[in-house]
């Protein structure tokens, strides 16, 4: 074996100076990347000690391997899996010569065979630590000249082998800081963001972008509780594949299912799921892949509400390391998540409320174009009945509830006098009854309503113009929407008044001699809309019903907002105090008739709160 | 579990503009690290990133980007970013990357930066 001459041996300690100070300036020149820098680092190395191959491999004690950072010439850079103990066997020596290595670290040279006979051909391994923390692996082979290092070579090896772990240390030190830092401010920057998110779909998703980012997470998904349902419903996943992968399995999820199961050692998600929902705590497992949402190493937080309710659930997995293994989330990540989870619920909350609002404003203003086309229905003035009078009176109280009434003197002679309510509320009760009023309007225009020949029938008149309103409100309106109506004819010459209810309050009647008469009890049919047409003779057919009034005769046509009016003891006005009333004032006009009974109908509600419009409509005979 | 991501490049004479689509993690980070060293290894010094279409970056992803700033660094290169978001260029600021790469609106604009 040769040995260098004194002279040389000098030049090379000289050039050696050189390079350790170049290893300095790389270390503290700002490049703490050490996947930049490794290579530099073997360059100098392998250059000071005059070796043609080497590789500098680094230790992830998350999961136990080495990877290469940095090899001449390039070899595969697979993960290796290194055992515990192995790294314990390394931690012992200075360095290991690949052909007499120590008992420990056989099985680990024989799983690398390939690896150290092939493209890097080692011949000694120096591990690469600080104290007893193993940082990773120097490895170098062919040594120019020579078959083994020289003493001082071995001692300047062992200085640069410091040097590079040094580098590893500061460059992960870095790194951990990098890291925390973008975390920290990603979770303050986050809390701002997410909550100026007004649309609950947009909260959602951003909720869980940031959660997946912040966790360093490959996988996501946002389950919000319901409780009417008992279930915990997918808001939103990410990638979006977990829910075509995964499909109903996480679409809704029973509360029932997953609640108070038994503890289990090895945790699924279901149970983790359930005890997040139940204790609201953070809960992590290491489970192997999870078939609920395809992910491994699932980590869930719970979404509280301001009054600390559970609203949700965050789900995260797949957390991933530099190199793209998987890696178990820490106690750290979910002081993380449990942080952010907190952020997250206000800011669903927030948005949601901002819903509740949006579609509050929404409403009330629906509610006002609603109260003025009803409004518009209602006649400002009544015409004048030769031989009668007639009064009416609206008052809408409350949420506008549709209620309508009229008298149409009749193109072809006689009077039409209608009352009705429509069922539900806002714009579509309005529109229901805007439909109502045009369709008895057209069909009180054409030959409806004639009387001018013996050969028609008023009654069959009537049941016919309700079939065809029956027909154009249910195609008009849902099953919800229909109307109460009653209609009668009146021909004042004869005094006959023809009428027919469809479900509506039966209109009372004062005879002249105080008896009183219940109009068009015995005939109610459906109210309109409510059924097809096919369907009214087999559950109720619409008849009509004929009565002659006399003079001084009244009567007295109101929707439900007048007999169930209550007051402050939850009492209603009903049909007993509408018949008392009705018979003290009866001698009275049509308009003090009905300001009488408007009058006790307010005197009796009080204070106590109403919200059903109050319509009357009274008709007398002089 | 699959996360839609792509890369293209538009390599110009003087510069190359590497642009990322979808979430900038390990995956797709060392996607974007092999490609920019491929061009830095071919001789670009200049070079843009354009992070547009991505709208989520994890911590693995930022270490990457700033690998890349200091491999560009050892050939006395220059690195730009653009189509940042709000967020992004508060969080490049924050973590310094501002420092030693420039931030620029558009392509456009962080192209001319190397003129």
């Amino acid at each position: 074996m040769p040995t260098s001459s004194a002279e040389e041996t000098i030049q090379r300690l000289i050039f050696s100076l050189s390079e350790l100070e170049q290893l300095g300036q790389t270390l503290i020149s700002g490049h703490s990347n050490f996947n930049v820098s490794s290579k530099t680092y073997l360059r100098i190395t392998l250059g000071t000690l005059q070796v043609t191959r080497g590789a500098i491999l680094c230790y992830h004690p998350t999961d136990n391997y080495l990877t290469v950072a940095a090899s001449a010439p390039d070899i595969d850079s697979t993960p290796i899996d290194i055992e515990p103990e192995e790294v314990t066997s390394f931690l012992d020596c200075s360095h290991i010569e690949i052909d007499t290595p120590p008992e420990g670290l056989h099985s680990f040279i024989n799983r690398n065979a390939d690896l150290i006979n092939g493209a890097a051909m080692h011949r000694l391994w120096v591990p690469l630590k600080i104290h007893d923390e193993f940082l990773g692996i120097l490895g170098l082979g062919e040594f120019l000249g020579r078959e083994k290092l020289e003493e001082w070579e071995q001692e300047l090896l062992t200085i640069l082998a410091h040097q590079i772990s040094i580098a590893i240390a500061y460059s992960q030190i870095v790194e951990g800081i990098q890291s925390e830092k973008f975390r920290l401010f990603m979770l303050a920057e986050s809390a701002p963001q997410i909550c100026q998110l007004l649309q609950p779909e947009d909260a959602a998703e951003q909720v869980l972008h940031q959660a997946v980012a912040l966790l360093d997470a490959n996988m996501g998904c946002l389950m919000l509780v319901r409780p009417q349902q008992q279930i915990l419903e997918l808001l939103d996943a990410f990638p979006k594949s977990i829910i075509s992968d995964n499909g109903e399995n996480i679409q809704s999820i029973s509360l029932k299912e997953i609640m108070g199961l038994p503890e289990s050692e090895e945790k699924t998600a279901l149970n983790m799921l359930g005890s997040v929902v139940e204790e609201g705590r953070t809960n992590r497992c290491s489970a192997n892949l999870d078939d609920v949402f395809g992910g491994r190493n699932l980590m869930v937080g719970p979404i509280q509400g301001r009054d600390g309710d559970i609203l949700g659930v965050l789900v995260v997995g797949d957390k991933e390391e530099r190199g793209g293994r998987t890696l178990e989330f820490t106690e750290e990540d979910e002081m993380l998540l449990d942080s952010f989870a907190k952020q997250a619920g206000v800011a669903i909350e927030n948005a949601h409320l901002h819903q509740e609002a949006l579609e509050a404003r929404e409403l009330q203003s629906e509610m006002e174009e609603a109260r003025k086309i009803q409004e518009n229905l209602i006649p400002d003035t009544l015409p004048e009945i030769p031989g009668y009078e007639v009064a009416g009176y609206y008052e809408p109280r409350g949420p506008v509830g549709g209620d309508y009434f009229d008298c149409i003197e009749l193109p072809h002679g006689g009077w039409g006098l209608s009352i009705a309510d429509v069922s539900g509320k806002g714009m579509q009760a309005a529109l229901l009854m805007a439909t109502l009023r045009a369709g008895l309007l057209s069909e009180i225009s054409s030959s409806r309503g004639r009387e001018d020949s013996e050969s028609i029938d008023m009654n069959d008149e009537l049941i016919n113009m309700a079939m065809t309103l029956n027909s154009l409100l249910y195609v008009s309106g849902t099953e919800e929407k229909y109307a109460t109506f009653f209609y009668s004819h009146l021909n004042p010459e004869t005094d006959i008044l023809t009428s027919l209810n469809g479900g509506h309050n039966p209109p009372l009647i004062v005879r002249k001699d105080g008896n009183i008469q219940w109009l068009g009890q015995e005939i109610g049919g459906l109210p309109l809309g409510m059924f097809p047409n096919e369907m009214v003779p087999t559950i109720a057919e619409y008849q009509a019903e004929q009565i002659t009034l006399e003079s001084g005769d009244v009567v007295v046509y109101y929707t439900d907002g007048v007999t169930e009016t209550v007051n402050v003891d939850d009492d209603f006005y009903d049909d007993d105090r509408l018949e008392s009333d009705a018979i003290s004032c009866a001698n009275n006009d049509a308009t003090s008739i009905c300001d009488f009974i408007h009058k006790s109908v307010i005197d009796f509600q009080g204070d106590a709160d109403q919200f059903d419009d109050l319509t009357l409509l009274v008709l007398r005979k002089k | 579990m699959a996360n839609k991501f792509d890369i293209s490049i538009r390599a110009e004479q003087e510069y190359a503009v590497l642009e990322t689509e979808g979430y900038l993690n390990d995956a797709l980070g060392e996607q974007l690290s092999q490609k920019a060293q491929d061009l830095i290894e071919k001789g670009y010094t200049q070079l843009v990133i354009n992070l547009a279409n991505t709208a989520l970056i994890n911590s693995i992803g930022i270490s990457i980007l700033i690998e890349i700033i200091e491999a560009l660094d050892e050939r006395e290169g220059t690195l730009n970013f653009c189509g940042l978001s709000a967020t992004q260029e508060r969080t490049f600021r924050m973590m310094a990357i501002a420092k030693y790469a420039g931030i620029f609106p558009d392509e456009k604009t962080a192209v001319a930066d190397f003129q």
